[in-house]
């Protein structure tokens, strides 16, 4: 059975009805009408029919399109074995940041990689002797590096992450020379790059004895939990997010953090909300924080995606789609946009910069980073 | 200890960077064999993605070679280009690379002896930084 042959199978796409609920609810095909992911699911699935599929590059991953669907049909994957496809067979895949982060990734791969990736950690972080609970950075080190222009400071989370788990008493520790997930390959098409990447963090694990990952990047939670296990050799280790960790201390009242006083909205990110379907955690921990939560419409299940995903796309439809969501943050009311997940943070924060007519907007900060502030 | 290099590459831009390479052929002045020029249209349109690119493909140091301060033909660069070189600077320092493999360079028109110089002065510094991060 052929890669592609596989996918249909697994991904249920032959379970399609054609009823198109995934194109009504799609973010892209509302302001992208050649983005119909009903024909995409169609055209591909169809016997005999391989012929390129230039639309496939727009899909955000947001599953949004899963979520309506009656009978779950798991598109967003499908679409990543179409890309997977393409890739192969030697499709140029439009990039946005002119490749950058592509060509980091791969480079992230080499083996004799000796990175100089710690220069950020605060003194004070107490750091555990063994790596038997591995903290995962993730990239927020180069994303801070590569959006200076925009004034993100996705490192406020890792640093806020790593201030809640020092205060929870939770012993971890941190790889000098951890590469990236290799998330944003998979979402490519690349599986090779991916391999190759995820092999050498898994050696890397085994090599230091690692049981269990925490992290604060909801992207780097569902690669380590979801696609590391199917590698060879898989890797056999518990992977937590922060807000998994933290919330039951919240609850049994063996961490508690400080009052805020502050009105603040939630940006779902899709990867930890309708992918990993964590949506209560990090509203208790801001409620937790004293912090007066103004949900955006729609939010949870519902929450419209940042916008762009992967560093594939990033035109005029991903800014209409980024600019309807600030707008229904400045809706809700809030002063603060929290997010968790780093991502969301650039590329909102971005569509925020290029609006020069108006005001700054609402304030965006990392939800880790925020609860670590009501502990001073 | 000095490490070989053996892949240099030069962004020049068409005007002033571009005119010091050809002043510095038609006075027949040598520079080494592993310097390899790509001729843009401005330094401005040379972003991360592609220095990030060269070194990828193996690069041991990539120079920037442009008009001077408030020389450019398109009086654009200033800006775009020293935030691209700031940023992809740091990424390379994370990445494990030394600052002394890419550099930026300012030229006035026509000097060639001024290039070889400079090129010959960057390789030596790629050579005495630590091993490139190979492939």
């Amino acid at each position: 059975m052929s890669d592609i042959e596989r996918e249909i199978k697994e991904t249920n796409i032959r379970l399609c009805l054609d009823c198109g609920k995934c194109t009504v609810v799609c973010p892209v095909a509302q302001y992208d009408p050649e983005f119909n992911p009903r024909l995409i699911a169609k055209r591909g699935s169809a016997p005999n029919n391989r012929e390129p599929d230039k639309t496939i590059w727009a899909c955000l991953s947001c599953y949004m399109c899963v979520e309506r669907c009656n009978y779950h049909v798991k598109f967003p994957r499908f679409v990543h074995a179409l890309r997977a496809e393409a890739f192969a067979d030697g499709t140029q895949v439009q990039c946005s940041h002119g490749g950058s982060f592509y060509t980091l990734m791969r480079m992230m791969s080499r083996k004799n990689l000796q990175q100089k990736r710690m220069d950020w950690l605060p003194g004070d972080v107490k750091l555990a002797e063994g790596y038997e609970t591995l903290f995962f950075v993730g990239c927020a080190p180069y994303f801070d590096a590569m959006f200076q222009d925009l004034e993100v400071n996705t490192l406020d989370g890792v640093k806020g992450a790593l201030k809640l788990l020092n205060r929870a008493q939770i012993p971890f520790n941190i790889m000098a020379n951890e590469r990236c997930c290799g998330r944003d390959l998979l979402l490519q098409g690349d599986k090779k790059g991916f391999t190759a990447l995820a092999r050498a963090n898994k050696e890397e694990f085994e090599r230091l004895g690692v049981k269990r990952i925490i992290t604060n990047c909801p992207e780097c939670y569902y690669t380590l939990k979801v696609d590391y296990p199917d590698i060879p050799g898989g890797t056999g280790i518990e992977v937590l997010h922060l807000t998994e960790v933290i919330t039951p201390l919240l609850q049994n009242g063996k961490l508690n953090l400080g009052k805020l006083n502050k009105k603040v909205t939630y940006q779902d990110p899709c990867t930890l909300g309708r992918c990993s379907r964590i949506f209560d955690e990090p509203r208790q921990i801001l409620k937790a924080a004293g912090l007066e939560l103004a949900e955006m419409e729609p939010s949870r299940e519902k929450a419209l995606c940042c916008g762009a995903t992967s560093w594939l796309q990033c035109g005029a439809v991903n800014r209409q789609i980024q600019k309807q969501r600030l707008a229904q943050a400045e809706a809700s009311g809030a002063e603060i946009l929290v997010t968790a997940c780093p991502k969301c943070q650039i590329h909102l924060r971005c569509a925020q910069k290029s609006d020069n007519s108006k005001s700054p907007g609402v304030e965006i900060i990392d939800l880790a980073g925020l609860a670590a502030r009501s502990l001073d | 200890m000095s490490n070989p290099v053996n892949n240099i590459v030069v962004f020049v831009c068409n005007w002033d960077g571009l005119s010091c390479v050809e002043a510095a052929s038609q006075k027949g002045l040598r520079y080494p064999p592993t310097v390899r020029i790509i001729r843009v249209s401005c330094l401005s349109r040379v972003h991360s993605g592609l220095i990030l690119k060269a070194f990828e493909l193996g690069a041991d140091g990539v120079m920037l070679l442009g008009c001077e301060q408030g020389n450019c033909h398109y009086e654009k660069d200033a800006g775009l280009l020293e935030q691209e070189y700031h940023k992809t600077q740091s990424v390379l320092e994370l990445l494990g690379f030394q600052k002394e493999q890419l550099e930026l360079a300012r030229m006035s028109r026509g000097d060639g002896a001024g290039f070889v110089k400079q090129v010959t002065h960057f390789i030596s510094g790629v050579e005495q930084s630590q091993a490139p991060v190979s492939q």
